[in-house]
């Protein structure tokens, strides 16, 4: 099996060339059809060509298409993200069906998706105030 | 009884925390927003109303002008109304549940309650909003089908947006309770 890599190669340096004999090609042809006037390309025999204003309307149909696009596409991503009241913030549906493997003692636990409370518990709860919710326990009974 | 002091929101302009432990069981979390500022209103209803006397001056309809007044009073009306909040707050009380309210700047209330039984905790979480990533404490709602699993997730002071060193303070202080009532 050939590994990919970006090295140069024959192959590319044919297909760079091609392209940009084409390109070269295609641009000296549409100077061609925006500068010479008509007469003179019909008395050559050459007269089945686009309208002339086409010449300038597509590169500026283009340019505008570019800057829509742009402005689309910051549009797009705002409403693929999900909104603040939305679970998928919290979980989906990997995580709701991974399997629970307590493993061996001394094992490196499996890698699994931890749960937003134990996140939470970690970051902004010291050890003592830990241990301090652990026991507490339920108490609204004592009232009575 | 407790008045936590100053704290920024996630703009940075200045909003306030106040505790009040009512008794072991209850506590009450008021974020309050700067209020609406004189400076702001007068730019504001100036330049509205220097456009449309320039309106004027082009078209020479005073439909313009009159029309310009109604819809700057109206805008701001509507504004106060509906969209200005001046102070979020959060009512928990261990074993019955927790309560929200938003304070509007023309006076009106809006509230919310959330049994003790639905939740299944109050977390800190961070996401994507705009073009940023912020904390935000929200209640994670109980799904009925599932023993583990979270139906919904509500938001809290979702119009102060209080940053995270205001939201430790309210998740520690609201863990507490939650812990005694499980």
């Amino acid at each position: 099996m050939v590994e990919n890599s970006p090295s140069p190669l024959p192959e590319r340096a044919i297909y760079g060339f091609v392209l940009f004999l084409g390109s070269q090609f295609g641009f000296l042809l549409y100077l061609v059809w925006a500068y010479i006037p008509e007469s003179w390309l019909h008395s050559v025999g050459l007269t089945y060509w686009p309208q002339k204003y086409w010449a300038l309307a597509l590169p500026i149909y283009l340019l505008v298409a570019l800057t829509v696009s742009l402005v689309v596409l910051f549009g797009v991503n705002m409403i693929n993200t999900a909104p603040l009241f939305s679970v998928d913030n919290i979980t989906d549906h990997f995580a709701k069906s991974q399997r629970l493997d307590t493993g061996e003692d001394g094992a490196i636990p499996r890698l699994r998706d931890v749960s937003i409370t134990e996140v939470n518990h970690h970051f902004y709860l010291s050890q003592h105030e830990l241990q301090d919710l652990r026991n507490r326990g339920p108490k609204i009974s004592d009232l009575h | 009884m407790a008045e936590e002091g100053e704290f920024t929101n996630i703009n940075g302009q200045p909003i306030s925390l106040d505790c009040q432990n009512h008794t072991p069981f209850c506590r009450e979390f008021t974020v309050s927003s700067p209020k609406v500022s004189l400076r702001k209103v007068m730019v504001y209803t100036c330049s509205v109303w220097l456009v449309a006397y320039a309106v004027f001056f082009v078209t020479e309809n005073t439909t313009v002008l009159s029309s310009a007044i109604i819809v700057t009073l109206a805008g701001m009306m509507l504004h106060i109304h509906f969209v200005k909040v001046d102070q979020e707050t959060l009512l928990i009380i261990g074993s019955l549940g927790v309560q929200l309210s938003s304070l509007y700047a023309s006076g009106r209330e809006s509230t919310t309650f959330i049994e003790m039984n639905k939740i299944k905790d109050i977390v800190i979480n961070e996401a994507i909003y705009m073009h940023s990533i912020i904390y935000y404490l929200c209640i994670l709602i109980k799904d009925s089908s599932e023993p583990d699993g979270v139906a919904s997730v509500v938001p809290l002071f979702q119009s102060s947006k209080p940053r995270l060193n205001c939201l430790v303070q309210v998740y520690k202080s609201c863990q507490e309770i939650i812990a005694q009532s499980r």
